[in-house]
């Protein structure tokens, strides 16, 4: 209940306060959480934006690597610090979106215990299959999977590759045989190897294997086409309503000044739109929309609901 | 002829000043913290990566290749004198190294070790630099089957690790299997044994596993025998140079350790911990000097270190070509090489020739420049023996704390390095050895994982396993030492008892 | 004073030496409960079809396995009349304090007192070092833990107080 007023009230201030300048927000050293470990687009992104913050604005952040359990560890590590702006978190759907549903004792609010302040970009998923499958439409696959089936790999459970999967299983009325792998990469060595029929992972690190004619893209997960993979169809436009991106954004424990909400706010805007960081972004297939704390809060909300009925599915049917 | 163009044009690179430089702050971080219990090449390379940003990305790959061969160096050297593993992978080296240096010998153990680490680097670059696309294209056909015939053998060949009793060996191989699938399950997400404790949900990280039973375990024992005087040695400080019959001994143990190591890092996964395992247990059935090992043989030293480094060349090969990380520093790797928009995978080669070659150059610097740094160093390294017992051991457990506590931020790992210290220590009065339940704590989820997917991919039909020719073959291969392995012993249980009755 | 009684206590540990075999049941016999752990868990987790192995199979079938060879072990290491190794169960303590010092101190009044008090901890068993030693031992310790991890290698943790 406490946690409500204050966000509410932090709510109201929000709409009222004025546009802050971009520039540092404390004299502390500000520590960046990151629920993966070193290495990955996340930490890479993190790392990015603590070495911006410094060289540009003079604000200093070093990466704080916490990974474990799916993110929670990190998420309810920085719910339990201090809402100063020194400890912040560069959330995505593990903590915040899947967590919520897939653990029944969550040690943390996703909404109440959190400040979260600037949403960062998504990347998106496709659906690949084997070129030498024949199969490059939805329809082919789809009859490919009612008639003898169809295995696909996902980069583990309760991934939103395996989340993506069982939306598929649903809304295509199918239900394809997932195998879980830790991670993209050794999915598509087994895709390779030829003992994988399919696998769901972000397209843009697949650009090398799409060009060599090694992988065959079927459906994209996005809203529109990708401006890279213009060939690439969404499953909106062949009729199925099926949008899963993998969002990142930068959240801090709840209570925050929203003044100091607002300086962060606009610090990563500005970061988010240099040539250099677009392009980095670009390789990592992550593109920018800016968003304020509030329209990001209720972002994160509405993912909640929307993805609980799809992580149940992929929870109960492993 | 392509091959030795690529090189010569990548030695250009990989002498050129700058470069130089990253390789020599690489191979000299690498080393310093891979003598640090705990802290492992992931710490040192997470710690490069923000430098990486202002570099070329051949310099950023050169240093972070030399932390992490560095490192893995280093971690023989606390194996050595301290019978602590800096890395994982050196749990292997202090059965015959820490002998050794109970032996007074710690010099000559540290000698032998940097020299067959070299003689590993340089069997590992050639390997990659001949072979690269071909093995990429061998671990392209290690589906789920392969993975699980070729564990199966690694599991088998580690259960001649142990000195003890064999039944033993095999028993703390299975026990590493079992409590491996503490954890999330990955195929369904289900909690296993973790008793609700949410930072049980990823397993216990072999780091933890490593330092509680060789490090913790270890140093229980020792502070006792050191204040009773029972381990003071005379150690002759000038001599570390092998004598010229153990320069022999070493040299065919470095060239088969080497070799199993290359095989063992080019498979993404199974890494160097593996990889010095088998490559221990291999020798140890083939030496000449089989009686010795664990016994503080110079062979014992030189073939995991010789595999150990081999192996972290060739983890280099699936990384870049397939973008596949065997472990998590080379998922850094990956990382450092995407900030440049470089995608690993089978363009690489092509598109990024330079790059690749003035890696593979660099090892040939990297491993040299190891070489030139560590030889004066022996002398300094094996001085820290004469400081008092009672100064190291306190030191070294605050090491092991940090270091343990470094791996994710977090105060459990502490508590799980005690419970596994305690349990390290129960099992030397019980006179069971770590090494076998290491490894077989490494290769249980691993085991588990493959199988049920081979399970799963083959739609339940358990004959893959032998009808798919390679998995066939290695599964063979497995059998024929086991069958090799039990009547040799039932052969000299017979002979025992032959003895026994004509004694009588 | 507490030196004299260390010393005396480990004259006395040091006195009686059971053969292994005593030592030999509990070993076994440990890995046996361990085992039985495992196969009950395995089966409540479920053991799934050929096709589709669950989550209890691998426990389960490791379970079985470890069971028959810690029973074998158990039998061979009861039948061993060699002289069981002499548990020092003070340096056991010590040791095991000196780490639940560690995790109880590091992320609440920093890694420098931490370490103090761990090295202190550590170094209690061992009679030949006096307890102002002891001290100086904790304090160089925590100051040199300082500069390398903080200040050389920097790592994330907080020199004094929480984080």
């Amino acid at each position: 209940m406490k946690h409500i007023i204050t966000l509410s009230a932090a709510a109201l201030l929000l709409a009222t306060a004025a546009h802050a300048e971009p520039g540092k927000w404390t004299d502390e050293p500000v520590r960046i959480v990151v629920t993966f470990p070193p290495g990955g687009t996340s930490d890479l992104i993190a790392r990015l934006l603590a070495q911006y913050f410094e060289t540009e604005y003079g604000q200093k952040a070093v990466v704080d690597n916490r990974p474990g359990a799916g993110g929670t560890v990190a998420a309810d590590y920085v719910s339990e610090q201090a809402p100063d702006g020194t400890t912040l978190i560069l959330g995505n759907n593990a903590p915040f979106t899947i967590a919520p549903t897939q653990f029944d004792e969550l040690p943390y609010d996703p909404i109440a215990d959190f400040t979260h302040i600037a949403y960062l970009g998504a990347s998106t998923p496709a659906l690949f299959v084997q070129p030498s499958s024949g199969i490059t439409t939805l329809d082919g696959y789809i009859e490919k999977a009612k008639g003898d089936g169809i295995t696909y790999g996902s980069s583990g459970v309760g991934s939103i590759t395996h989340i993506l999967g069982k939306a598929v299983d649903i809304e295509l009325g199918i239900e394809q045989i997932h195998v879980p792998y830790q991670g993209s990469a050794p999915a598509i060595q087994d895709f390779r190897a030829g003992v994988l029929e399919a696998y769901y992972d972000m397209v843009a690190l697949n650009g090398d294997l799409i060009t060599e004619g090694e992988t065959q893209p079927i459906a994209l997960a996005a809203p529109e086409r990708s401006a890279k993979y213009p060939d690439i169809p969404t499953f909106r436009e062949l009729g199925h309503d099926i949008v899963i991106e993998n969002w990142t954004g930068l959240s801090g424990p709840a209570g925050m000044d929203p003044a100091m909400v607002e300086t962060i706010n606009d610090t990563v805007a500005e970061i988010m739109q240099m040539p250099a960081v677009i392009e980095q972004l670009d390789t990592f297939g992550v593109a920018h929309t800016p968003m304020e704390s509030d329209a990001f809060t209720g972002f994160v909300e509405g993912a909640i609901t929307t993805w609980e009925p799809l992580i149940k599915a992929a929870n109960v049917n492993g | 002829m392509e091959i030795l163009s690529g090189f010569g044009n990548g030695l250009l690179v990989a002498i050129e000043p700058v470069n130089l430089l990253y390789c020599f702050v690489g191979v000299f971080l690498g080393t310093f913290i891979g003598v640090l219990p705990g802290i492992g090449s992931m710490a040192a390379i997470s710690m490069l990566l923000p430098l990486t940003f202002y570099l070329e990305p051949t310099s950023a790959l050169v240093m972070i290749a030399g932390v992490y061969y560095g490192a893995e160096y280093g971690g023989s050297i606390a194996s050595i004198l301290m019978n602590i593993p800096g890395t994982p992978s050196s749990s292997i080296t202090c059965i015959d190294g820490y002998p050794m240096a109970r032996e007074g010998r710690a010099g000559t153990a540290l000698f032998a070790s940097a020299v067959a680490s070299f003689g590993g680097g340089i069997v590992g670059m050639i390997v990659m630099a001949v072979l690269a696309p071909g093995l990429a294209q061998l671990a392209l056909n290690f589906g789920p089957t392969e993975y699980f015939a070729v564990i199966l053998l690694g599991l088998v060949a580690a259960s001649a690790v142990s000195n003890g009793s064999p039944v033993k060996g095999i028993t703390m191989v299975v026990a590493g299997l079992m409590l491996g699938t503490v954890g999330v399950d990955i195929t369904t997400g289900a909690e296993r044994f973790t008793m609700g404790i949410p930072e049980m949900r990823d397993g216990v990280h072999l780091v933890i596993v490593a330092m509680g039973l060789f490090g913790v375990g270890e140093l229980i024992v020792s502070i006792r025998a050191n204040a009773t005087g029972a381990h003071q040695n005379e150690i002759d400080y000038a001599q570390f140079y092998p004598t010229r019959a153990e320069w022999k001994a070493m040299f065919a143990p470095t060239v088969r350790g080497a070799s199993i190591g290359s095989f063992f890092g080019a498979l993404p996964g199974t890494g160097q911990t593996v990889a010095s395992a088998v490559a221990y247990a291999v020798e140890k059935k083939v030496s000449p000097a089989k009686a010795r090992f664990g016994k503080g043989a110079i062979e014992g030293v030189a073939v995991p270190e010789a595999a150990n480094n081999s192996a972290t060349q060739t983890a280099f090969i699936p990384t870049l070509t397939l973008g596949v990380p065997g472990s998590a520093s080379m998922a850094l790797v990956i990382g450092a090489l995407m900030m440049y928009g470089i995608v690993p995978g089978p363009r690489l080669l092509v598109d990024h020739s330079d790059l690749f070659w003035g890696l593979v150059a660099s090892f040939l610097i990297g491993n040299l420049l190891l070489l030139v740094l560590n030889i004066p160093l022996i002398g300094l390294w094996v001085r820290l023996l004469k400081i008092p017992y009672r100064y190291m051991y306190p030191t070294i457990i605050v090491l092991i704390c940090v270091g343990v506590y470094s791996i994710n931020n977090n105060v459990f790992d502490i508590w799980l390095t005690l419970a596994f210290g305690w349990a390290g220590y129960l099992m030397r009065l019980f006179r069971f050895e770590p090494a076998p339940f290491l490894i077989g704590f490494v290769l249980g989820p691993m085991m588990e994982e493959q199988l049920r997917r081979a399970m799963l991919l083959s739609r339940g039909d358990a004959t893959v396993f032998v009808t798919r020719p390679i998995s066939g073959t290695l599964i063979a291969i497995t059998c024929l030492i086991l069958i090799y392995a039990i009547s040799s012993t039932l052969k000299a249980r017979r002979a025992r008892q032959k003895a026994q009755v004509a004694g009588e | 004073m507490m030196k004299d009684v260390l010393i005396r206590l480990r004259r006395e540990q040091g006195a009686a030496r059971p053969p292994h075999a005593y030592f030999g049941a509990l070993g076994g016999g440990a890995l046996f409960i361990l085992s039985l752990v495992f196969i009950v868990g395995g089966y409540e987790l479920g053991p799934g079809t050929l096709r589709r192995l669950g989550t209890g199979a691998f426990p389960m079938i490791t379970g079985v396995i470890l069971a028959v060879l810690s029973l074998a072990v158990m039998a061979a290491d009861l039948r061993d009349t060699s002289d069981a190794e002499r548990p020092d169960w003070i340096s056991f303590a010590a040791i095991g304090g000196a780490l639940a010092v560690f995790a109880l101190t590091v992320g609440r009044i920093g890694l420098v007192p931490g370490v103090f008090l761990t090295t202190i901890t550590a170094s209690l068993p061992d009679p030949s070092l006096p307890f102002v030693g002891k001290l100086a031992l904790g304090a160089l310790v925590g100051l040199g833990c300082w500069g390398l991890f903080i200040g050389l290698i920097g790592l994330p943790f907080a020199a004094f107080g929480g984080l």
